[in-house]
Formats: structure tokens, C-alpha cells, sequence
């Protein structure tokens, strides 16, 4: 009965985040024979350590977790290993003022949808291990910063400065995509030079 | 709290990490300086649309499926056998529970309801992710109101998993579905003109009421104008986050 009750209650608090999960591990792996594996793999060894799951934790971080540590370990037997840069502060985040930049992310997303995602892709690809971990805890499993954290062993700074970079190598390609397609698009900016917002 | 402030500011807010006092200078400030808020506005686009990005992709049912039996596999033999009494009781309860809420409730909150409780039930799944795929617009000549897919609350609590095309009432809606934190949440918007088939809901948004409000079955239901379409949020949540999630809701193209 305690048996059932625990599959029970495991089952009741996986389910709601499987599409998270799965989502991040198909952005970590990219192969979708690696991915499930990993899924799986995670999956079993989180219920098997159960019983020292505490109600107090999150459940959605104790599993990103788990999951990743499965996911580094597949990337390291195909000979890609996790890297972060431990050494930053969490004042020197505020690099994000580069508003101008951000400004220019206004302009129509939908109009460079195909080229878009092709830039997205790369861009990923392109990411280390931990700043594509980082990105795809926050953007995924919306976890915050300190959980974040804890899932990877990494000091608050460095989940802010791998997030911070991270994102920026994600807004790059979507600017070189709007810079590919900028020809063949109507004019974005208006007679002031201001971005539509 | 001055521009360059706030803006060094922007990630934090977006990611709620920031507390609450420095949050709150933050909003304050936003409301009154258009050029600030336009970044953030700029900022949280990126975020939609890269979430939208992360989140494409086939679910892996079977996976699942075979994950669970690993899990649980004396657990789910039992419940194949005991399927056909707890779908007979399911039904009973819940026509005894539609039947004492219906009269209550906003005709359009009883109609969504049904979509909303397929999808928390897993008997529906979004089909796509971003625009209508082209061989799903192609099937309606034209007719189909594209648009629709286009609203998405701006709240970054929503987590949007993806839409689907689904009737209600006979009415073609976009059937935006995702979760705020674990609970499941449907997003359901239609043209107004179609308001006509849920005279109950209507007239309590013509009546002046800038959201129309109603509990239907365990859920709660809000719902408003947005342009020239009816969005309605529905979801297991507290009706203030439901009417501040609706309140978010944007054309993102627009």
C-alpha cells in the first residue's frame, strides 16, 4: 500500500512538469536518442531516491537536477564537457544596459520566423554546456536563480553570468537573422528612427 | 529610481528576482517613462518568443507511457481493470456537478470548461507552436481566424505550451494552453462577433463590466475584450491571478 501510495504521489508531481523536462532535455542533447535516454535514466533514479525527496524542496528543481546530471553525463562520454566560469560577480550583470540593443528587439518578431529558428538552433548549439543549462532552466523550468544554482553547484554570480551571456549569444542570432532577411522586409524603422515598439 | 537604474534593473524584474521595494520603484517608473517601458516591453517579447522557440517540439508520449509503467506497473494493471466503474462514477459526478453549476455559471465559462478539463485530463494536447502551420489554415479556404493564435498574456508566469484549433458551442476558438507554475491554464480567444452564441456572457461584458467573471465546475473563468477578439483565461487558479493574467493579454504581433 505505502508502495502504491509513493508511485502514486511521485506520478502526481512528475506529470505536471514532463513537457518541461522533456523540452529541456531535447535543447541540452539535441540527438533524440540521448534525450530519452537521459529522460529515462533520470527519471528511474529520482524514484528510486524518493524517499529522501523532502516536501520542503521543489520538486521541479530536484528533478532539473537529477536530469542534468544525466545529461552531463552523456555529453561527457561523446566528449563534451560541462564548462562554466565561476568568477563572476553579481554586480557586474548589469551589462544588460546595452538598451539599445534590446531596443532594436522590438521590431516585428513574426516577419523572420523561418531564418529565425534557423539562428536559434545554431545559437544553441553554439552555447557551452552551462550557459545552455542556465538559459534553458530559467526559459523552461522557470527556476529561479538560487535553484539554479543548486542544480548545477555553481555560485548565484555565475548563474547570472552565464544567463546574462547566454542570452546575449541568443539575441545575436536573432539579429543576424533580421540582418539576413532585412532585404526582403518591409521597412522596420519609422521616420524618427525609433524602433515600432 | 532614474532610467539607467532601472534599467540595469530589467533582467532581474522580468526573472522576479528583484524584491519587492525595488520592484516596486521599478513599476512605478515604468509608468511614467514610455522609453523604459518600451525596453522592458522589447524585453519581454524576447522572452515569448524564445520560450516559444525552447518549447517546440513532438511530445514523447510513448516515453512517458513507458516511463510510468516502470514506475508503476501493478498500479496500472489494477486501474485498466477498474477503468469502466471509475469512468461510470466519473460521469455521474460530474453530470450532478455540471447540473448544479450550470445554472450559476456564465454560459461561455460551462462551454470552455469542457476544452480546459480535456487538456488538465491529458485527452488533448497543443498541435503546434508559433503561427497556424499552413496545412491547418489551408483546411478552412482562408476562413480560419489566424489572428486568434496570435494573443498571449505577457506575464511571465504563463508558461504556454502550445495551441490547438477546438469548437465551442460550434464556434471555432484558438485554444492556447499552458500552466501558471504547475497548474494547468486554457487560453481561449474568438472574434467578437461570435459573441452572439453565448448571450449571457455577452451581455455582461456590454454591460460596462471590463471582465466577466464565473466559476464553472472547480475551475474559475475571466474573461474580456482585446481589440476586436474574446479572450477568456480558465484554470484551478485564485480569480485575482486569473483577471491580473488576463489583464496581460496582447495581440504579440500587434
Amino acid at each position: 500500500m505505502d508502495q502504491e501510495k509513493q508511485e502514486a504521489r511521485f506520478l502526481s508531481l512528475l506529470r505536471p512538469i514532463e513537457a518541461d523536462l522533456e523540452n529541456y532535455s531535447r535543447r541540452m542533447v539535441f540527438e533524440q536518442g540521448d534525450c530519452e535516454d537521459a529522460l529515462q535514466n533520470a527519471v528511474l533514479r529520482a524514484f528510486r531516491a524518493f524517499d529522501r525527496y523532502h516536501d520542503d524542496a521543489s520538486f521541479r528543481a530536484w528533478m532539473f537536477k537529477i536530469l542534468t546530471n544525466e545529461i552531463f553525463a552523456i555529453n561527457r562520454k561523446r566528449g563534451r564537457v560541462a564548462q562554466f566560469e565561476i568568477a563572476v560577480e553579481p554586480d557586474e550583470i548589469e551589462e544588460f544596459a546595452s538598451l539599445d540593443f534590446v531596443a532594436e528587439m522590438s521590431l516585428s518578431w513574426e516577419t523572420l520566423a523561418d531564418a529565425l529558428d534557423e539562428e536559434l538552433v545554431a545559437a544553441l548549439q553554439r552555447l557551452n554546456d552551462g550557459e545552455r543549462a542556465v538559459l534553458l532552466m530559467r526559459a523552461i523550468g522557470d527556476l529561479r536563480y538560487r535553484e539554479i544554482g543548486e542544480c548545477l553547484g555553481i555560485p548565484l554570480g555565475s548563474v547570472m553570468g552565464n544567463l546574462s551571456r547566454a542570452r546575449q549569444k541568443m539575441r545575436d542570432a536573432i539579429l543576424r537573422a533580421r540582418r539576413l532577411r532585412r532585404a526582403g522586409v518591409p521597412r522596420l524603422w519609422n521616420e524618427g528612427g525609433r524602433p515600432s515598439l | 529610481m532614474k532610467c539607467a537604474e532601472v534599467r540595469q534593473f530589467v533582467r532581474l524584474y522580468l526573472d522576479s528576482e528583484l524584491d519587492a521595494k525595488n520592484s516596486f520603484e521599478v513599476e512605478q517608473h515604468l509608468e511614467s517613462c514610455a522609453e523604459c517601458a518600451g525596453l522592458f516591453e522589447a524585453e519581454k517579447k524576447f522572452d515569448v518568443r524564445l520560450g516559444r522557440f525552447l518549447r517546440r517540439g513532438d511530445a514523447m508520449r510513448a516515453l512517458w507511457e513507458n516511463i510510468e509503467v516502470q514506475i508503476a506497473p501493478a498500479r496500472r494493471g489494477k486501474l485498466r481493470a477498474l477503468w469502466p466503474i471509475a469512468l461510470a462514477a466519473s460521469v455521474v459526478i460530474a453530470a450532478s456537478a455540471v447540473f448544479l453549476a450550470k445554472s450559476r455559471s456564465l454560459d461561455l465559462a460551462n462551454a470552455v470548461e469542457e476544452c480546459h478539463s480535456a487538456y488538465v485530463h491529458q485527452l488533448t494536447a497543443p498541435e503546434f507552436n508559433g503561427p497556424v502551420p499552413d496545412k491547418i489554415a489551408q483546411q478552412f479556404g482562408g476562413q480560419l481566424d489566424t489572428a486568434a493564435f496570435a494573443y498571449l498574456p505577457s506575464q511571465t508566469t504563463f508558461n504556454s505550451s502550445g495551441a490547438r484549433l477546438c469548437h465551442v458551442e460550434g464556434v471555432p476558438v484558438a485554444l492556447i494552453l499552458g500552466h501558471c507554475g504547475k497548474t494547468p491554464v486554457s487560453m481561449i480567444v474568438f472574434k467578437k462577433s461570435e459573441l452572439d452564441h453565448f448571450p449571457k456572457t455577452k451581455r455582461k461584458l456590454e454591460s460596462g463590466d471590463p471582465i466577466a467573471c464565473s466559476r464553472s465546475g472547480r475551475y474559475q473563468f475571466a474573461a474580456r475584450f482585446v481589440d476586436d477578439h474574446v479572450v477568456c483565461v480558465i484554470g484551478d487558479r485564485p480569480r485575482p491571478a486569473l483577471e491580473d493574467l488576463l489583464r496581460t493579454v496582447r495581440r504579440a504581433d500587434g
